[in-house]
C-alpha cells in the first residue's frame, strides 16, 4: 500500500507541472455566447480547449473569459444546442450564437456501464436531471422521483430518515430481495438514503429489460443509475442550498370524542353483552390523542459544495446536514454527508479518480405501534389525572385494544439508531489505440447500524409497567465490494457507429448482525447504557451473517448506420453463490434492441410534421438472485423456542422445521418493448408511447403446503410461479418561450400496469396473507394463479341486517341485528368460506405525474402533480378491532344504530359475531391526487449581486404534499407492504406536507 | 470453471497493464480474493446444515428436547387450543370484554365455519409436534450412541406422537397419518386416514413407549414421558374408545405404580408443585430469565387476571361458566381452588380487582402476580397439566363400574373425593351408590369437577354421548358437532384430497 501511495504523490506532483505548462503562451480570450434565434444569453455553455481538458463555463449572462493559445480552437457545448468549434486566431473577443439543436437527438443518457445519445438507445430509459431533484428541497433522493417517470411508483414511507418503496412497471419479483438496484458511480446499493440529493448529478431509469439485461443478476425489479456530480472546468465554485421548513399532518382523520366514543361503546357492548360498558357517558370532548402526540415539526436542510477543476485534475467537495423532525414528538433524524471526488489526468490517456462518501445518521425513533396506539386509544381517558399520575383505561375496562394511554408508550420509549456507512470507488482508466477504453473499477460499502433501546422502570398505567429496566443493542453490519473492468472500443467510420463492450464483475456481500441485551442497568448518564452493568444472569446475545458472492461476465455490441439504423445486442452471464452446487450456476441474460429513426430517412426530409420520429423494440432477459442464501440446503433449527425444561432446567433442543426444493433455479424474466418517440413543432412538443410486456418465469416463491406437513410455516419455496406485468406508458412535454419571455415546460406522463399471476405451481391453491394485527388474524390477501398478486380477498357485504325477523330469515341465523349481511355468492342457503370472493387489487393500474416550470424575468415558479388511480386499500386500521378501540367520526356518524339507520356501515359491535372476517367494508379506493410539490424562487438581479460577490442567489419558497384528494378513509392511501401483503393500512405514518422557505446561493 | 476464468484474468491482466500501479492495485485485490479456492462456495452462516445433523448422541438429544419444547407452543397450549378443547364447553365462556377476540364465540355457539383460523392453528401445531417426532424416529435409529439410551429416546417420541394424535383425533376425527418425514414432494399430499386407523396407531405408538420408557428419571430428567405416562394415557384412549377391560387393566396397572394425590388440591396448580406425586404429565415451561424466547408460554396469560397493577396483564379468556360455577357440591374445596372470584384474595395474597371484566378466572393456570417479569409473558412458568392420576383413579372407576367391578369403582372415585375433601368433615361424602347408571352418572360428575378447566370436559361429555344434553341448549347438535370441521385451508390445499367432515 505504501509504495502506491508514493506513486500516487508522484503522479499528482506531475500533474501540476503540466498545469504549468499549459499556461505558457497564452491570451485571454472574452466574449458572449446567446442563442441563435432569440438571440437570449446562454449560462453554463461550456467553453473549451479543444484537444484539452482546460475549459469554463459561461456565467448567468452568458459571459466567458478564458486563457488559450493564440492558436486554439474554442469548443462551446450545450445541452440542446449543436456543439461550435471556434479558431481563436489570436482574437481576444469572440461572440457565438448557437444553434438550438434537436435536442431530443443530442441528449446523453446513462445506460448500464456507459452512455448512449438518447437517439441511439433502443431501449426504454429515462433521465431526471440533477436539478431537478435537488430543486425539489426534498429529504431523500427517491421521494423527489415520485411522479417524474412514467412507469414508476414510488410509495412514501412518511418516517423520517426511510426510503420510499420504488416500484418499475409492476412488482417484477415476490420473494428475496424486491428492491430496486441502484449503481451509484458502479457500485450496488439496494437504497440510496445516504446520498444528500445534491450531489446527484443525474438518474437514468433502466425500465425494459433490455437496458436493465447487462446488469443480469439483481435487474429484475429495475436498476436506477446515479451519477454524482464532479468538478466542473472553471474557477473554483462554491454552492450553498439551504432551507428551512415545517411539517404537519395533512388530511388528518377525525376520531370520536369522549360523548360519542361512549355512546357507541355502549351500543357494541350492549349488542356484544345486553350491558352497558359506561353506565355515565357523560365525557364531554374528552381527549384528542393525535392533537395530544402530532406536531408540527421542523426541517433544516444545508447543503454546500465546492468544485472545479484544473487542465489535469477535477474536484467536487460536499458537506450536507439535514436535520428533520418527525411528526410525533421525540422523533427526530440528522444526517451528516460528506463527499470527495477527485479526477486525474496522469498523462494522455490515463485517467485516474475517486470519490468517497461518508455518512453518519443519527435518529431517535418513535414507538414503532404509536400510530395504531393513537388512532385504537380512547378519548375518555385523559392524558394526565389531576394528580398527574396517567390517566388509565384500566378503569374502565376498556379491555385489549386500547388498553394504553399514548403519551406514557411515548415517554418511556427511548430508542437511538446511530448509523454510519463509508462508501465509494477508485477508478483508472486508460485510453489507447484510439478507438479502446480501458476502465477498471473497485468500490466499497462499509456500514455500521447500532440500534440501542432502554426501557425504564415505571408504572403508567394496568397495561404498561416495567418492573426491570431493559437494555437492548443491535448491531449490524456490512462489508460489501464490487469489482469491475470493462473494456470499450468505440468508431465511426463512413455511415457506421460502432460500439463494443466487454466487461467482467465480482461482488461480495458480508452482513453481521449481532442482537444483545441485559436488565437492571442504571441508567444516570449516557455512559452507563453498558450491557457489562447489566445482571450478569440476564445477558443474553445471539448473531447471525451472511455471505454471498457473484461473478459476472458481459457483453455489448451497439450498431448504428447512417444515424437511421440502430442494434444492440447484450448478453451477461453471472454465477451466484446462491445456486452454487446445484445445477443452475451460471444465469446467462441476452437482450437486443433495435432502432429505426425514421425522421432521418430521405423521404421524410421535407415533411415538418415531425421533428423527430423514432421507432424501437427491444427484448431482454433479466434475473433475480435476491433468493435467500443457500435456499435448498436445509438447515437445522436450534432456537429458543426448541428449548426443553426438565426439572425447571433448560436443555437445549433443536429441530428441522423447514422442507425445502430438491434444486432451486434462476429467477428470470423476459421483457419486450415497444416505444415510439415522436417530435413536433421543432421538437418543442415531444411524444413517447411504450409498451411492454415483462412474464417472470419460474419466480422464486413461498408456496403454501399442507399444515399436516408440520413445519414452522406450512410453505415451501421453490421456482413456482409465473406472473406478467402488462402496460402502456405515454409521456407528452412541451416546452416554448414566448415572445415576451416566458419560458416554459409542461410534461405529462401516464403508466398503465396490469398485474397477473399467470401460473403457481400448486395450482390453484391460493397465498393468503396479510393477518398481522387485524382482528382474530385474519387474511385479507389472496394470491392466486388467473388473478393479480396480493388480491383483497373476502366476503362482499351487502347490506345490514335492520331487524331480528331479517337476521332469522336470512342465511346467516347467528348475527344479530347492525350485523354486515354477506351475499351467499354460491346460493347454498348458508355463509361460508365457500362464499368469498375478490374485493380489491391493491397494485395501482394507473400511475400518473404532470410537472411543470415555469420561469419569466427573475422569477420562476414549479408545480408538479402526481397520483394513482385504479387501487384499492384495505382498511386495517378500522377493520382491526379486539376491544372497545376508538371509532372515526366518520364511522360514528353513520353507523347503524337501530333500524333504517344505516345499509352500509355496520352497527359499533364492528367486531363481533362474524363481522371481523374479512370484508367489501374495509376495501376502499386508494386514488388520489397530489399536488406533490409547489415552488416559487426569485433569482436577484446580478447588478445587485455581483456588488457583493455573488454570481447568483436565489429565493424559494416551496410545499411539498400540501394538496391532496382522495376518497380514502384513512390517513393516507399510499400505504405499501410486501407484494403478497400490499395496501393493508395499520400503523402506516400519517401524510404529512411540508413547506420550506430557501437559497440558493453560487459564488 | 471459475478457475480457468480466473486464471486467462490473470494473464491478461499480466500482460496489458500491469504497470500502472492503479489497475495494479485492482487485480491484486482481484485476485487475492478470487484465487480462493471457490469464491462463490460460500458455506450457510451461523446455520448447522440437517446433513451434517443425526451424527453423534447430543444431536439425538437435542432433537428429543425439541420435541418436548414444542409442546408449549401457542398452538399447543394457548388460543387454538382453547377454541377446540374448552370454550366450547358448557363449564367455559370467551371472557374478557365483550368485544375481545369474539371469534370465540362462534365455537362457543356452535356457528363456527371451517375457515376460522383456531382450527388450522391447532390442527397445524399438533402436526408441528408429530414432525419433530417423526425425525426422531427417522433418524435416531442410525446414530451411533448408547443403544439403551436411544431406545428410551424413540419411545419418548412415539408417546408424543400418540398423544398430539389423540388430540388430533378427538377433534378432527380421522386425519392424515404421517408417521415418517416425507421423502420428497409426492409423499406431500395423503389422505384422511380412518379414525379407527388413527386409534390403532396411538394404541401402537403407546404399548411400544411404555415397554420402554422408565417408571421415573433422575432429577435431571423430570418431565420427560415416563412409563406411567404412556400407560395413563393409553387407559384414557381406551376409555375414548369404550374399550373397557383395557382402561380397567391399564389403569389397575398404573395405580401400582407408586403415584398418588396430590394432598393439597389448590396447592398442587402451583408452580411450586410441578411434577407432584399425582402427575402422570406434564407440559414444561419455564421463565428463563433474560431469555424470552425460551419463555414462550402463553397458556397461564391468555387465561390470567386482567386489570392487575403490575401483575403482567393477564388476557381473562375462558372463564369459568355460571354452570361450573354451579356443579360443586356445597362446601367442594375445589371450587375455590378453580375459580378465581372478582374481589377475592388468594391464599398466595394476590387481592384479585373488583373491577375485573369478569366475575371468575380459572385458577388452575393462575400464577401469583409477584411472579412476573416485566417483558415476559405472565405466568410463562405454569406447566400444563396434561394427565393427572385422579383422571386415572377416575377412569379406573368408569370402567370398573363398565367391568360391574362396583366396589372397585367405588373405591377408586372415593380416593379422588377424599382427597378433595382433606381434613375437612360433612363435605362431600363417600358415593355409596350401587346402581351402575347411578354410579357413572356420579362418575361423570366427579369428572366434571375434579378436571374442571383442564381441557376435559368437552371431549369428556362427547365421549358421553351426552352431547345434546349438556350442550344442546348452546347450540351443539348430534351427527354433526361431535367432531369439528378440516381446515378450509387444509382441504384447499390437498386439491379436495381430504374430505370435510358431514354437516360442515
Amino acid at each position: 500500500m505504501k509504495r502506491i501511495f508514493t506513486k500516487i504523490s508522484v503522479f499528482t506532483f506531475l500533474s501540476l507541472l503540466f498545469i504549468n505548462a499549459a499556461f505558457a503562451q497564452n491570451i485571454t480570450v472574452k466574449g458572449k455566447v446567446s442563442d441563435g434565434q432569440d438571440q437570449t444569453t446562454l449560462p453554463a455553455v461550456s467553453v473549451m480547449i479543444k484537444g484539452s481538458t482546460t475549459g469554463i463555463q459561461t456565467d448567468v449572462n452568458g459571459n466567458y473569459s478564458i486563457s488559450a493559445p493564440g492558436n486554439a480552437t474554442l469548443v462551446f457545448t450545450y445541452i440542446g444546442y449543436t456543439t461550435q468549434e471556434i479558431p481563436v486566431n489570436n482574437r481576444t473577443a469572440i461572440n457565438v450564437s448557437l444553434a438550438s439543436s434537436s435536442q431530443q437527438l443530442e441528449q446523453v443518457v446513462v445506460v448500464g456501464y456507459g452512455t448512449q445519445r438518447k437517439v441511439d438507445v433502443t431501449g426504454s430509459v429515462a433521465t431526471i436531471k440533477g436539478e431537478d431533484i435537488s430543486k425539489q428541497a426534498s429529504t431523500n433522493p427517491v421521494s423527489a422521483l415520485q411522479g417524474k417517470v412514467a412507469g414508476v411508483s414510488v410509495t412514501n414511507v412518511g418516517a423520517p430518515g426511510k426510503s420510499p418503496k420504488i416500484t418499475i412497471r409492476g412488482t417484477g419479483t415476490i420473494y428475496g430481495n424486491t428492491n430496486v438496484l441502484y449503481v451509484v458511480d458502479g457500485v450496488w446499493y439496494d437504497d440510496i438514503n445516504f446520498l444528500n440529493p445534491a450531489d446527484i448529478a443525474s438518474i437514468s431509469v433502466l425500465k425494459d429489460a433490455s437496458s436493465q439485461s447487462i446488469y443480469g443478476i439483481r435487474a429484475a425489479n429495475g436498476v436506477v443509475l446515479v451519477t454524482t456530480v464532479r468538478g466542473k472546468n472553471g474557477d473554483p465554485t462554491i454552492n450553498y442550498n439551504g432551507s428551512i421548513g415545517i411539517q404537519r399532518v395533512t388530511n388528518g382523520v377525525k376520531m370520536t370524542n369522549g360523548q360519542e366514543y361512549a355512546t357507541a361503546v355502549n351500543e357494541a357492548t350492549m349488542i356484544a353483552a345486553d350491558s352497558l360498558l359506561l353506565k355515565n357517558p357523560n365525557f364531554g370532548k374528552g381527549t384528542n390523542w393525535y392533537d395530544q402526540v402530532l406536531r408540527t415539526a421542523m426541517v433544516t436542510n444545508h447543503q454546500i459544495s465546492i468544485n472545479g477543476a484544473s487542465e489535469k485534475s477535477s474536484y467536487n467537495f460536499s458537506l450536507g446536514y439535514l436535520n428533520q423532525d418527525g411528526i410525533v414528538e421525540k422523533n427526530n433524524y440528522k444526517r451528516y454527508t460528506a463527499r470527495l471526488s477527485n479526477d486525474f489526468q496522469i498523462f494522455k490517456g490515463l485517467k485516474i479518480g475517486y470519490n468517497v462518501t461518508g455518512v453518519s445518521s443519527t435518529s431517535s425513533d418513535a414507538p414503532t405501534t404509536i400510530f395504531r396506539g393513537l388512532y385504537s386509544a380512547a378519548p375518555i381517558i385523559p392524558v394526565f389525572n389531576p394528580d398527574g399520575s396517567y390517566g388509565d383505561p384500566a378503569i374502565y375496562k376498556l379491555g385489549n385494544g386500547s388498553a394504553t394511554n399514548p403519551q406514557a408508550t411515548m415517554d418511556f420509549f427511548n430508542q437511538t439508531n446511530k448509523f454510519y456507512k463509508a462508501t465509494g470507488n477508485v477508478y483508472a482508466e486508460l485510453k489507447f489505440a484510439k478507438h479502446f477504453t480501458f476502465k477498471t473499477s473497485a468500490g466499497g460499502d462499509f456500514s455500521q447500524e447500532e440500534v440501542r433501546s432502554y426501557t425504564p422502570v415505571y408504572n403508567a398505567t394496568v397495561a404498561q409497567v416495567s418492573n426491570t429496566s431493559i437494555l437492548a443493542i443491535d448491531r449490524i453490519e456490512n462489508r460489501n465490494w464490487i469489482l469491475e473492468n470493462t473494456l470499450t472500443y468505440d468508431n465511426k467510420f463512413g455511415d457506421h457507429s460502432l460500439t463494443v463492450l466487454a466487461g467482467q464483475t465480482a461482488q461480495r456481500y458480508r452482513s453481521y448482525t449481532i442482537n444483545a441485551s441485559g436488565n437492571n442497568v442504571p441508567y444516570n448518564k449516557d455512559g452507563d447504557l453498558y450491557l457489562s452493568l447489566a445482571d450478569a444472569s440476564s445477558r443474553q446475545i445471539t448473531d447471525k451473517g451472511s455471505v454471498n458472492t457473484a461473478t459476472s461476465y458481459f457483453g455489448r455490441v451497439n450498431y448504428g448506420f447512417k444515424n437511421k439504423y440502430l442494434l444492440n445486442a447484450s448478453l451477461r452471464a453471472d454465477a451466484a453463490s446462491q445456486f452454487f452446487g446445484g445445477s443452475d450456476l451460471w444465469g446467462y441474460f441476452p437482450s437486443i434492441g433495435a432502432g429505426w429513426v425514421v425522421s432521418n430517412e430521405e423521404f421524410m426530409k421535407d415533411q415538418e410534421v415531425f421533428s423527430n420520429l423514432k421507432l424501437r423494440g427491444s427484448w431482454g432477459k433479466v434475473g433475480n438472485a435476491g433468493v435467500p442464501i443457500n435456499p435448498s440446503t436445509q438447515t437445522v433449527d436450534q432456537s429458543a423456542g426448541l428449548i426443553a425444561f426438565f426439572n425447571g432446567q433448560p436443555n437445549t433442543g433443536a429441530g428441522i422445521r423447514t422442507l425445502v426444493p430438491p434444486v432451486i433455479f434462476w429467477e428470470r424474466s423476459a421483457g419486450t418493448d415497444i416505444g415510439l418517440e415522436m417530435g413536433f413543432l421543432s421538437n418543442r412538443l415531444n411524444v413517447e408511447v411504450d409498451y411492454y410486456n415483462r412474464t417472470t418465469q419460474q419466480a422464486i416463491f413461498d408456496i403454501p403446503i399442507l399444515g399436516s406437513l408440520g413445519t414452522e410455516n406450512s410453505t415451501l419455496i421453490g421456482n413456482q410461479a409465473d406472473f406478467r406485468n402488462r402496460g402502456y406508458e405515454f409521456v407528452a412535454s412541451w416546452s416554448d418561450k414566448t415572445s415576451n419571455g416566458l419560458t416554459y415546460s409542461i410534461s405529462a406522463n401516464v403508466g398503465i400496469n396490469n398485474n397477473k399471476v399467470l401460473n403457481v405451481t400448486s395450482g390453484a391453491n391460493p397465498i393468503d396473507k396479510g393477518g398481522a394485527g387485524l382482528t382474530s388474524g385474519v387474511l385479507p390477501t389472496r394470491t392466486v394463479a388467473g388473478q393479480a398478486i396480493g388480491m383483497f380477498y373476502g366476503y362482499q357485504v351487502t347490506g345490514i341486517f335492520q331487524t331480528a325477523q331479517e337476521v332469522t330469515a336470512s342465511a346467516q341465523p347467528d348475527a344479530k341485528p347492525g350485523d354486515f349481511i354477506y351475499a351467499d355468492n354460491n346460493g347454498d342457503g348458508t355463509i361460508d368460506g365457500n362464499d368469498r370472493q375478490y374485493l380489491g387489487n391493491p397494485n395501482p393500474k394507473y400511475s400518473y405525474g404532470v410537472n411543470t416550470n415555469f420561469a419569466y424575468k427573475n422569477f420562476d415558479l414549479t408545480l408538479d402533480i402526481q397520483g394513482v388511480a385504479g387501487v384499492d386499500v384495505y382498511n386495517g386500521n378500522l377493520a382491526a378491532r379486539f376491544g372497545n378501540e376508538n371509532y372515526t367520526k366518520d364511522f360514528f356518524d353513520n353507523r347503524w344504530h337501530g333500524p333504517g339507520t344505516s345499509n352500509s356501515y355496520p352497527s359499533a359491535n364492528m367486531s363481533g359475531g362474524r363481522n371481523y372476517l374479512a370484508n367489501s367494508f374495509w376495501v376502499e379506493s386508494g386514488a388520489y391526487v397530489r399536488l406533490r410539490n409547489i415552488q416559487l424562487g426569485y433569482t436577484l438581479p446580478e447588478m445587485m449581486t455581483s456588488k457583493w460577490k455573488i454570481k447568483k442567489l436565489r429565493v424559494f419558497a416551496n410545499a411539498q404534499n400540501a394538496v391532496n384528494f382522495f376518497g380514502y378513509k384513512g390517513f393516507s392511501p399510499e400505504v405499501g407492504g410486501t407484494p403478497t401483503n400490499a395496501g393493508v393500512d395499520i400503523n402506516v405514518y400519517p401524510l404529512f406536507a411540508t413547506y420550506n422557505l430557501g437559497v440558493n446561493l453560487t459564488f | 470453471m471459475i478457475k480457468t476464468n480466473l486464471i486467462q484474468m490473470k494473464t491478461y491482466f499480466n500482460t496489458s497493464i500491469q504497470r500502472w500501479c492503479a489497475v495494479g492495485l485492482l487485480s491484486t485485490v482481484l485476485l487475492t480474493t478470487s484465487c480462493k479456492k471457490s469464491f462463490l462456495d460460500i458455506d450457510p452462516q451461523g446455520q448447522q446444515e440437517s446433513e451434517q445433523f443425526w451424527k453423534s448422541q447430543e444431536d439425538a438429544t437435542k432433537a428429543v428436547n425439541g420435541m418436548y419444547a414444542n409442546l408449549r407452543t401457542w398452538n399447543n397450549t394457548a388460543f387454538p387450543a382453547l377454541a377446540i378443547e374448552s370454550i366450547p364447553s358448557d363449564e367455559a365462556d370467551k371472557g374478557s370484554t365483550a368485544t375481545d377476540a369474539t371469534f370465540f364465540n362462534l365455537y362457543d355457539t356452535f356457528t363456527v365455519t371451517s375457515t376460522e383460523g383456531s382450527f388450522l392453528g391447532f390442527w397445524t401445531g399438533q402436526y408441528q409436534n408429530i414432525n419433530l417426532t417423526n425425525q426422531v424416529l427417522d433418524n435416531i435409529p442410525a446414530i451411533t450412541m448408547d443403544e439403551s439410551l436411544k431406545a428410551r429416546y424413540l419411545a419418548e417420541a412415539k408417546f408424543i406422537r400418540a398423544y398430539s394424535y389423540f388430540r388430533l383425533v378427538r377433534a378432527f376425527g380421522g386425519v392424515p397419518l404421517r408417521l415418517t418425514v416425507p421423502k420428497d414432494q409426492t409423499e406431500y399430499n395423503i389422505p384422511r386416514a380412518t379414525k379407527e386407523e388413527v386409534y390403532a396407531q396411538i394404541e401402537k405408538d403407546l404399548d411400544e413407549a411404555a415397554s420402554v420408557l422408565p417408571q421415573a428419571y433422575g432429577t435431571n430428567d423430570i418431565g420427560r414421558a415416563t412409563k406411567g405416562a404412556a400407560i395413563g394415557l393409553h387407559a384414557k384412549v381406551a376409555m375414548y374408545q369404550q374399550k373397557w377391560a383395557d382402561a380397567l387393566s391399564l389403569t389397575n396397572q398404573v395405580m401400582t405404580m407408586g403415584y398418588s394425590l396430590f394432598p393439597d388440591f389448590e396447592k398442587g396448580f402451583r408452580t411450586q408443585n410441578k411434577n407432584n406425586s399425582e402427575s402422570l404429565f406434564e407440559v414444561q415451561c419455564e421463565l428463563l430469565p433474560g431469555n424470552k424466547d425460551a419463555s414462550n408460554s402463553q397458556y397461564s396469560q391468555v387465561q390470567g387476571v386482567p386489570g392487575v397493577v403490575g401483575g403482567g396483564g393477564g388476557w381473562g379468556f375462558n372463564v369459568p361458566s355460571d354452570a361450573l360455577n354451579t356443579a360443586f357440591e356445597t362446601g367442594d374445596p375445589r371450587r375455590d381452588a378453580t375459580i378465581l372470584y372478582r374481589g377475592e384474595t388468594t391464599p398466595q395474597g394476590d387481592k384479585i380487582p373488583t373491577t375485573t371484566p369478569n366475575p371468575r378466572y380459572n385458577q388452575k393456570s393462575y400464577v401469583p402476580f409477584s411472579m412476573w417479569v416485566s417483558g415476559f409473558n405472565e405466568g410463562a412458568q405454569q406447566n400444563v397439566k396434561v394427565l393427572r392420576f385422579a383422571d386415572i383413579l377416575l377412569i379406573n372407576a368408569e370402567a370398573a363400574n363398565e367391568m360391574g367391578n362396583t366396589s372397585l369403582a367405588l373405591s377408586s372415585l372415593n380416593k379422588v373425593r377424599a382427597r378433595a375433601r382433606g381434613t375437612q368433615t360433612g363435605i362431600l361424602p363417600d358415593v355409596t351408590a350401587t346402581d351402575k347408571t347411578a354410579l357413572k352418572t356420579a362418575i361423570y360428575k366427579e369428572r366434571q369437577v375434579e378436571l374442571a378447566l383442564e381441557s376435559d370436559r368437552y371431549f369428556d361429555v362427547i365421549r358421553q354421548g351426552r352431547g345434546t344434553e349438556v350442550f344442546g341448549p348452546k347450540g351443539w347438535k348430534a351427527g354433526k358437532n361431535e367432531i369439528w370441521p378440516v381446515p378450509d385451508q387444509e382441504i384447499e390445499r390437498s386439491g379436495g384430497l381430504l374430505t370435510q367432515n358431514p354437516g360442515y
